[in-house]
């Protein structure tokens, strides 16, 4: 089976399991308890908190608070910094933040939602032009989690920034982190990363935090995480999420290159007749979205898998829900909108695989066109 | 003195000759809903008693006995000796503290020392020494505390009646086979007919690769609901894929679902056979969409000749809906899912389908390989052994 779905989740990394294990037998302590094992483990998950802060900012200006997942790093970042006036985000975001800015009205906030260009990046003219002195937050994903477009955050960060300097800047790189090589410029400041889109474990996310940015917390307790998220730290899953990230970053830009040749390969196979490419050539590497004219992504898919590949889709699975709200947002035409196929790639992705998926995905969209055909 | 459940059941009493039949198709019932619990069931005379449980589940016990068939209704009181003094314990202990009350005793055992009147006199005294704030009120009282005399020397004592789901006990009133398509509707109409004693078997028609398995483990959260009421789970389930693709590329669009429904009710008719089925179950209900039009029933009707209950024709949405939120089935229905007749959804189906048009579409259609396709891709699936 090839597995081209590696935006949704990923294999975790063998070595990020070994990393875990220890932890799951003979170093199960609390991190806080104070007692030899607990100060021991305690050393330990500050040390991966240490090493995964730094790869993408000064362990200076930034501090990193462990979640569950990417998804409680963004609300607990949106709750925290929208608190009046207006939150300004984009069409594009992944539904962790879009959910979390419809709540927000909820909260007598107005959210606001800047358009997109076609291939899923932000509009960025459209997106500052909603920015006034009543904003508190702005939210821009780093990556597209449907196109695999990539927003320039830090240039974007920085025209906030100098349109109105009290508003936070907050951007989800889950898609981003370990992917593309990038540092937290000082106008960020609240970043969401996730562990198992890199080879990491499942219940592992994080947020980094500018220093001196005042968040309140999601969850109360113990007051683990600086009080920002109490709960015993799920230490097991944070060692693994530092192994992933550490050969991640080690190979990043090797990957990054690799990947580029394969996702123009897999495009280039793919049958123009058929398909059309919505994924921009400068987007992250790791992901390829294209739409198959007048069929349905999740048949396709399904047909896909009979041929033994795993791909992604960009709807949702239901008949009642069978388009996009990202894709809609791009502004592709109505006789793709429905047949939008996602291939994402990682480490494991080989060059067969990407021409044996092409060939599936063309075989696939034949048969189903020639089976609803009319006589 | 020990905590008992007596169970009454509904409409039995009403059968002749057969009425052992039907008590021991609702004894096997209630030991199935009771599965897995400690327990013992006792038949006595026109009615069932729950001994020996665990008190702390009593509540447990009592909800699984709320769901079957034929209970018309049940109390949980106390078993005790028969001599006043324990007569008195117990009833004590049923009775509400304050409040107006009356004693109302059954004797089955006529040779107990006592009249009926005495014991109420008796027990009623009783009661009002130990609780000054009661006051009896023998025509409209707010408790009442039953006396049943048995005749193997213990009573049963209890104050309050809690409603059965009525019905007769499922096994009793043949088999039928509920077409459930994953909607609000086929759920209700199967649990109208396990109500009424009907053994209900389950058959899906999926349309893969255009529905997902989604939708089936959908259909088989419903069989599982459903299976509380009916006490079995097994669900068949038919891929109708190609048909629909054959009646695509040949047929008026406008036939599309009157020609699958068609389809569906003939492979229906097929299974039931082959299972000792005596019935087709639908969740039809008159007009509620283009195919549930007299025309549209008619149309599919006429392809089979075994009877189709449809216990929902004269009920509007919202009467099933509140049935769907009763029997606990409505939360799963509304789950989105994609349901095999909008995969080649026409724009405009057609609302008052001609039988002569259908069938000279039809004949377009290769109906017998198409019918034996759909029967080899025949998937069962036990759900009671999950």
């Amino acid at each position: 089976m090839i597995y081209l779905d590696n935006a949704a989740t990923t294999r975790p990394d063998e070595g990020a399991v070994e990393a875990a294990l220890p932890y799951l037998h003979e170093k199960f302590f609390n991190p806080s308890a104070l007692y030899g094992g607990g100060v021991l483990v305690h050393e330990e998950v500050r040390r991966a908190r240490e090493f995964l802060l730094s790869c993408i900012a000064d362990k200076a200006r930034y501090e990193l608070i462990f979640t569950s997942c990417g998804s409680e790093a963004d609300n607990t970042a949106i709750f925290s910094a929208a608190r009046r006036g207006n939150a300004v985000t984009s069409a594009g975001e992944h539904a962790a933040v879009y959910q979390s800015f419809t709540e927000l009205k909820n909260c007598g906030v107005e959210p606001r939602f800047a358009p997109l260009k076609g291939d899923g990046s932000v509009d960025g003219e459209a997106l500052l032009s909603l920015v006034d002195e009543k904003t508190t937050l702005v939210s821009l994903v780093h990556v597209n989690n449907e196109t695999g477009a990539v927003n320039d955050i830090a240039s974007i960060a920085k025209a906030v920034k100098s349109k109105n300097p009290r508003c936070l800047f907050m951007s989800d790189g889950v898609q981003a982190f370990g992917k593309l090589l990038f540092r937290l410029t000082p106008e960020i400041d609240l970043y969401a990363i996730s562990a198992h889109k890199i080879g990491g474990l499942k219940g592992t996310g994080a947020l980094l935090k500018r220093k001196g940015v005042s968040l309140s917390p999601l969850i109360f307790g113990g007051g683990q995480e600086g009080g920002f998220r109490s709960g015993t730290e799920n230490v097991f899953g944070i060692l693994a999420f530092a192994a992933a990230a550490k050969k991640k970053f080690m190979t990043l830009e090797s990957e990054f290159s690799r990947l580029k040749t394969y996702r123009e390969q897999l495009s280039s196979a793919l049958d123009k007749g058929i398909f059309t490419r919505i994924s921009p050539k400068d987007g992250t590497p790791y992901i390829l979205t294209v739409a198959a004219k007048n069929l349905r992504g999740e048949i396709l898919q399904r047909l896909i898998e009979e041929r033994g590949v795993i791909v992604g889709t960009g709807s949702a699975c239901s008949s009642k829900h069978p388009t996009s709200r990202v894709i809609t947002a791009c502004g592709v035409t109505k006789e793709y909108l429905q047949g939008v196929l996602r291939f994402s790639f990682s480490p494991a992705t080989t060059e067969e695989e990407v021409i044996a998926a092409a060939e599936a995905a063309n075989s696939a969209a034949r048969e189903l066109i020639a089976r609803t055909a009319r006589s | 003195m020990e905590k008992v459940i007596i169970i009454r059941y509904a409409e039995i009493h009403l059968k002749g000759k057969n009425r052992g039949y039907f008590e021991r198709v609702f004894s096997v019932n209630l030991e199935r809903a009771l599965k897995g619990l400690k327990h013992e069931l006792h038949r006595l005379s026109g009615r069932y008693l729950v001994a020996c449980f665990d008190e702390s589940r009593t509540e447990e016990i009592c909800e699984r006995i709320s769901r079957v068939f034929g209970v018309h209704s049940y109390s949980v009181g106390l078993s005790t000796g028969t001599s006043m003094g324990e007569l008195f314990a117990a009833a004590k202990e049923v009775c509400p503290k304050e409040g107006t009350f009356k004693v109302d005793t059954h004797r089955a055992d006529k040779k107990y020392p006592k009249t009926s009147m005495q014991l109420n006199a008796e027990v009623g005294g009783y009661l009002l020494d130990q609780n000054p704030a009661l006051k009896v009120d023998v025509h409209a009282p707010q408790h009442t505390v039953f006396l049943d005399i048995r005749e193997n020397g213990t009573a049963l004592v209890f104050s309050a009646f809690e409603a059965g789901v009525g019905g007769m006990p499922v096994g009793t009133s043949g088999k039928g086979v509920l077409l459930i398509s994953g909607g609000i509707d086929s759920p209700v109409a199967g649990y109208m007919m396990a109500k009424r004693g009907m053994s209900v078997e389950l058959l899906h028609f999926h349309s893969y690769p255009y529905t997902n398995d989604g939708a089936k483990e959908k259909v088989k959260e419903l069989a599982r609901e459903l299976a509380r009421f009916s006490h079995s789970a097994r669900l068949t389930t038919l891929n109708v894929a190609h048909i629909q693709e054959e009646i695509h590329a040949k047929c008026a669009a406008e036939l599309n679902v009157t020609l699958l429904r068609r389809f569906m009710y003939r492979l229906a008719e097929r299974f039931a056979r082959s299972i000792g089925g005596q019935c087709l179950i639908t969740g039809e209900s008159l007009g509620q969409v283009a195919s549930q039009t007299i025309e549209g029933i008619t149309s599919s009707n006429a392809v089979v000749t075994l009877p189709v209950l449809r216990p929902l024709i004269g009920f509007d949405k919202d009467e099933i809906i509140t049935l769907s939120r009763k029997i606990g089935t409505y939360e799963t229905s509304v789950l989105p899912y994609e349901d095999c007749c909008t995969v080649f959804l026409p724009e405009f189906p057609a609302i008052k389908p001609k039988l002569s048009f259908v069938e000279e579409e039809e004949g377009k259609l290769d109906v017998a390989r198409l019918m034996e396709e759909a029967m080899a891709s025949r998937e069962v699936y036990d759900l009671s052994e999950d």
